[in-house]
């Protein structure tokens, strides 16, 4: 495991790190714990980001948190600012993380950027419409989530440049998330996760959000299913086919834990639950 | 390369290799409290204070630790002056092969630090990551409890005296 590495550096300040990282063979590194699953031996200088200060927040305003990459997931389980449908969500799927220990040292933008089948935030932030703000030095772009996951954040990051925050959209009323994952004890790597969002409106699904992680090698929206619910009536019959439709539009891995066509099974079952459990919370 | 961190309350500076783990210098150093169990961050067994926070140090670079406060079990207590979470653990009969205690004695610190009056879900969800193959869950739980009491009363006597 990094084989070659001789240099580490601490910058504290981001277009420092900008800087660092648009070296040959250098690499960010925050948390850190998935250092040790690190295939290429060719990087020779890592850079610490954990020292930029500007890195670390969290902060709601009444429409949108606003999560620093380098935010701990603790920090956001423990959040008192964290409130409101969103808010209590994100502490909820943090609360799932691993343990303590590792909670403490996994960050907001590195279970992104890794991009592991084992990674929870990700399908939160997928179904919560989550934005990424990018960092090149001073410039900034922000784009959705779900363009950096299918681009995956290796290729879609340019050299140099750096996650430097995660927007997530303050739902209101009318709107329902639900959480769940199937794990053989509490911290060994999920079997199944999935996560739901419904919003309503005069009875109507106006808007669903369907993400799945562990059963597919990276988090991914089920959007042919969200968008057959769009426009219906949450009734037991439609949610039923559209979790048919997640469940359909899958390439399911597996390993010692649980078969492909295990997987396939209960994850159907997962996504009506959960869907179920979104329309109700969505009800009140 | 340097490593200047501080340990155990010490000023430190270590020769390390860049990719050497944390929990591999700390041991070579003599901080032999720290175990090494799964090398991957499960079993808390290398579980050290990492700026106030525990932290599994098995799987944290030690280059990571620049300019870092870190606590192992050696500077909880001595055998002479153990601290109380150590002798509530002998009280309640909190160990038998002992490789997870230095870990979860961490976990257990910075429960009580943070939260003096925990309840048995706060012990459990503090000490999450620490797995005891020898199945002495119930004890360390005990003992836990068991410091947070004393530590309030001893709290209240201090305050009674002023």
């Amino acid at each position: 495991m990094l084989k070659k590495l001789t240099q580490f550096y601490h910058p504290t300040t981001i277009e420092e790190a900008c800087k660092l990282l648009a070296k040959p063979k250098t690499a960010v590194i925050a948390g850190g714990t998935a250092e040790a699953l690190r295939k290429d031996d060719s990087i020779e200088a890592l850079v610490d980001i954990t020292h930029i200060k500007e890195l670390s927040h969290l902060d709601q305003d009444a429409s949108t948190i606003k999560i620093g990459a380098t935010t701990t997931v603790q920090e956001i389980y423990k959040s008192q600012k964290l409130k409101g449908m969103s808010g209590n969500f994100l502490k909820q799927v943090a609360g799932t993380v691993a343990a303590t220990a590792l909670r403490n040292t996994i960050t907001a933008g590195g279970n992104l950027a890794a991009q592991l089948w084992w990674s929870d935030l990700p399908v939160a932030y997928l179904i919560l419409d989550a934005e990424v703000v990018c960092r090149l030095g001073k410039p900034k772009r922000t784009v959705s989530v779900v363009q950096i996951i299918n681009d995956t954040p290796a290729k879609f990051l340019k050299k140099g440049e750096i996650i430097s925050e995660i927007h997530v959209p303050c739902f209101g009323n009318n709107t329902g998330c639900d959480f769940r994952k199937q794990i053989k004890t509490h911290h060994d790597y999920p079997t199944i996760t999935a996560a739901t969002r419904i919003t309503l409106k005069n009875g109507m699904i106006s808007e669903a959000r369907i993400a799945c992680n562990a059963v597919t090698p990276f988090p991914f929206r089920c959007q042919e299913a969200e968008k057959f619910l769009v426009g219906k009536k949450p009734t037991a019959e439609n949610i039923e086919k559209a979790a048919e439709k997640a469940a359909n539009s899958i390439k399911y891995r597996e390993d010692y834990r649980a078969s492909k066509e295990y997987r396939q099974e209960v994850f159907q079952v997962m996504v009506r639950r959960s869907l179920e459990a979104s329309v109700e919370a969505a009800k009140k | 390369m340097q490593l200047n961190c501080k340990v155990n309350g010490k000023a430190c500076c270590f020769e390390i290799e860049p990719n050497e783990m944390l929990a591999d210098v700390l041991r070579r150093e003599g901080y032999r409290g720290v175990k090494v169990g799964c090398r991957e961050g499960s079993c808390g067994a290398c579980s050290v204070m990492f700026n106030g926070k525990p932290r599994n140090s098995c799987i944290t670079l030690a280059a990571m630790a620049e300019g870092a406060d870190i606590m192992t079990v050696e500077g909880l207590g001595t055998p002479d002056k153990p601290h109380l979470l150590q002798s509530c653990y002998v009280k309640h009969g909190a160990a038998q092969c002992g490789f997870c205690n230095p870990g979860s004695l961490i976990s257990a610190k910075y429960l009580l630090d943070n939260n003096p009056n925990p309840t048995e879900d706060d012990v459990k969800e503090a000490l999450d990551g620490n797995l005891c193959r020898c199945t002495g869950y119930i004890k360390r739980i005990e003992a836990i409890l068991d410091a947070a009491q004393q530590m309030k009363k001893s709290a209240k006597s201090t305050r009674g005296k002023k």
